[in-house]
């Protein structure tokens, strides 16, 4: 499955990143598709078989997706986001 | 929608915002400036009485446009959503000396690219310095650099700046003594579209932006990081557009809105290496903000209200700089001017320093 996170900050994408690739995820930066946000921030697009790579989300994370056929699937978001 | 559709809309906004600054010149406006939004802010802060720099007083439509565009849009979208309380003083203090480094430049981003559109070569050495001011923000970025994340806010403080706007709409059509405009013949205050005019071109961009997410810090910032050339095909576009549709008026009217040269170029200086030291704090600062002059307007609309104290530090910027010399003129840049950039590159860089490696530390 494919999942793709957006953050708070840039930072936090790259945390996110090292994460996913710590756990052996295939992981890559890009600016967040214009469908998910009006922000123009950076996201993860990763691939794997479940959405949490690092056991828990961290805290700079914002929502996570995963790409379907027909678009996205919110499978997480922080809370006052 | 993929990228390959996002890319083609960002295109498509980028010309027709292009054919509207240039058309907004041949309505009005002074040369190369149918949009600029440090001019226009600093046009706006000199109407209310925040500084007293006779030639450019005018409360600019464009902006009041460019902010209920894109609150229009977004609302429209469901998109709107009243959200801030990431570092907005330090936010201030960027958009503040942001000011500082268009005014020294005369003109924001957008303007670099129209003034590029309208033969102004001393922009090539504003657009190098915007270049390395942003790869100076990505290296911190690359590092780490990042502000405090952002919360949901209730409706009321996203709507502020916005109301604002109306206001000062109302302030602009009634015309109170108490408001300063430029006479007739002053400078570039007294020229402008009508304002129906620069209205309703202030909405539609405003309204493309939000859509597009166009900004030229990000259009450069993305290739950086991403090779990821989708926003600055936007960039792309609109230096096009304007760049036909000036060459078109200039054989089609006795105007000139094209003429290649450094030298007697409108509202522009030749100093190569403050042009290019004022768009590389401009460049800097705003990667560190996240988004140029115009993405902050647009932000605002959409309910941000972080992009709102952005807009003040700007403002702010705008009102000092005129108020203790530091604008450049027509004849060149002050040594209050050069001072404050100095000043300002120092500051910026203290700011990415502290936002980076204490969490590098941490």
């Amino acid at each position: 499955m494919v999942y793709i996170a957006t953050f708070y900050s840039h930072f936090g994408a790259v945390r996110f990143k090292r994460i996913c690739e710590g756990a052996g995820r295939k992981a890559k930066m890009m600016p967040v598709p214009r469908d998910l946000s009006s922000s123009c921030g950076t996201c993860v697009r990763y691939e794997g078989d479940d959405p949490c790579p690092g056991g828990a989300y961290p805290e700079e994370t914002e929502q996570v997706v995963e790409k379907t056929d027909s678009g996205y699937r919110e499978v997480y978001r922080t809370k006052d986001s | 929608m993929d990228t390959k559709k996002e890319k083609i809309m960002i295109v498509i906004g980028g010309l027709v915002i292009g054919v509207i600054a240039s058309l907004l010149v041949f309505f009005g406006n002074p040369a190369n400036m149918g949009f600029c939004i440090a001019c226009f802010l600093r046009a706006t802060a000199a109407a209310l009485g925040l500084h007293r720099a006779g030639a450019v007083q005018y409360i600019r439509p464009e902006i009041i446009g460019l902010v209920l565009g894109s609150l229009l849009m977004a609302v429209s979208k469901k998109e709107f959503a009243a959200k801030g309380g990431s570092s907005p003083l330090t936010r201030f203090i960027l958009g503040f000396f942001a000011m500082i480094g268009c005014l020294m430049f005369l003109g924001c981003p957008f303007r670099m690219i129209l003034r590029l559109a309208g033969g102004d070569l001393n922009a090539l050495l504003g657009l190098a310095g915007f270049v390395l001011g942003i790869l100076c923000g990505v290296f911190f970025l690359s590092k780490g650099y990042s502000l405090k994340r952002s919360y949901r806010q209730p409706v009321v403080e996203g709507a502020v700046l916005p109301v604002i706007q109306v206001v000062l709409l109302g302030l602009l059509v009634a015309a109170p003594a108490f408001i300063f405009f430029s006479e007739e013949g002053a400078g570039p205050g007294a020229k402008h579209a009508a304002v129906a005019i620069s209205l309703i071109a202030g909405l539609i961009v405003g309204a493309i932006a939000q859509r597009t997410r166009l900004c030229m810090v990000g259009g450069i910032r993305d290739v950086v990081l991403f090779r990821e050339t989708k926003l600055l095909w936007g960039f792309v576009a609109i230096f096009v557009s304007a760049l036909v549709c000036n060459l078109i008026l200039t054989a089609a009217t006795e105007g000139t809105y094209f003429s290649a040269s450094f030298a007697g170029q409108p509202v522009a200086h030749t100093d190569g290496l403050w042009n290019l030291l004022g768009m590389l704090l401009v460049g800097f600062a705003c990667v560190l903000l996240g988004g140029c002059p115009l993405r902050q307007l647009i932000l605002t609309g959409e309910g941000n209200s972080d992009s709102a104290v952005a807009v003040l530090g700007l403002v702010a910027g705008a009102a000092f700089a005129h108020n203790f010399g530091l604008a450049s003129s027509g004849e060149g840049p002050t040594m209050n001017g050069k001072i404050a950039v100095v000043i300002g590159i120092i500051v910026v860089a203290v700011i990415a320093s502290v936002n980076t490696f204490k969490k590098e530390q941490a």
